[in-house]
């Protein structure tokens, strides 16, 4: 058991869920943040605790930077400590730019992009205070290669990843590393819910013949949060099945 | 312009903006969606008859959410280029 807490955006649901209870197995407390679906985040709040883990949650829109505040200092009044934040929450609003209602760009770029920056704020305080914190920044092959269709998404993770890229150098002297992970397609309820044929498509541009699994993305997220991976920061780890 | 007539100079236009060359407009069903189904078209193409209607007719077609309406058939098209032009 560690006495470390952790912070999950999007917590209770598909890899934000994962990615929680993969952390609390190892013993670190962990808050599931949601944003609005209570009954989802009362299910997975049960699963975990059922399972013997500490867990609880926190509903906060964080695109909502008071509503961030208000939700982190909440944790670390409680626990007196915040470790490990993993910027996980996030939407699609795809659709092609000439074309593009202004609110579906800004929108996209207020829950991915300026989340992970009311979030990383609110938290380095705390993280510099001990002297030890690992941010973990979930994003996308779209940040990495284009895809028609996904300007605001693409733009909201790429601009995540440079964010990674620079905090990773302002505070790697206080023991906290800042890092991201960018799941391919990953079994969901969506994926479950796609047509046969986009199915085929997606599976054959996927050199490992098959869409991840939400406990494959959490894996990578948890050794990124491990004392062993203190010397990996600025990074990025794909586990996309070799997509990008 | 009379709805029928601008249905089929519509067709003329959607043929002749897109290169549709194999294309007559007897093929186009003036009630099937425009795109992701019948003529084949994506939703790339719909840029190009995006700015080609709005040359055309001197309309604007802002957004997606306009553009669903108008491009959900030729009909469609046909009294979105109506109401936009009164």
């Amino acid at each position: 058991m560690s006495d470390l807490v952790a912070l999950v955006t999007g917590g209770t649901k598909g890899i934000g869920k994962a990615i929680a209870r993969s952390l609390a197995k190892k013993g670190i407390r962990v808050y599931m943040n949601f944003a609005a679906d209570a009954q989802a985040a009362e299910t997975a709040l049960g699963e975990l605790k059922a399972e013997g883990m500490s867990a609880a949650v926190m509903q906060a829109d964080v695109s909502d930077q008071e509503q961030v505040n208000t939700m982190i200092g909440t944790i670390v009044q409680n626990e007196g400590r915040l470790d490990i934040l993993v910027n996980n929450a996030g939407i699609i609003k795809d659709g092609l730019l000439m074309l593009m209602p202004d609110r579906n760009w800004h929108k996209v770029i207020e829950v991915n992009l300026n989340s992970v920056y009311y979030c990383s704020k609110s938290v380095l305080r705390p993280m510099i205070g001990s002297k030890w914190g690992r941010i973990i920044n979930i994003i996308s092959p779209s940040a990495l290669m284009g895809r028609a269709g996904q300007t605001n998404y693409a733009a909201s993770k790429g601009g995540v990843l440079s964010l990674t890229r620079s905090l990773a150098r302002e505070v790697g002297r206080y023991n906290i590393t800042v890092n991201a992970v960018s799941p391919g397609v990953i079994a969901t309820e969506l994926t479950k819910e796609m047509d046969e044929k986009i199915r085929e498509e997606f599976i054959s541009m996927i050199p490992a013949g098959r869409f991840g699994t939400p406990e494959e993305v959490a894996h990578a997220v948890s050794f990124l949060a491990s004392d062993e991976a203190g010397y990996i920061t600025g990074e990025y780890i794909s586990v996309d099945g070799g997509l990008t | 312009m009379e709805t029928a007539a601008l249905v089929e100079e519509l067709k003329a236009l959607i043929i002749k903006n897109l290169k549709l060359e194999d294309i007559t407009p007897e093929d186009i069903d003036a009630s099937a969606p425009l795109f992701g189904s019948g003529l084949g078209l994506d939703s790339i193409d719909a840029l190009e008859l995006v700015v080609g209607l709005e040359k055309t007719y001197g309309i604007r077609i802002p957004d997606e959410d306009v553009g669903k309406e108008a491009f959900a058939s030729v009909h469609a098209l046909a009294d979105y280029v109506i109401r936009s032009t009164k």
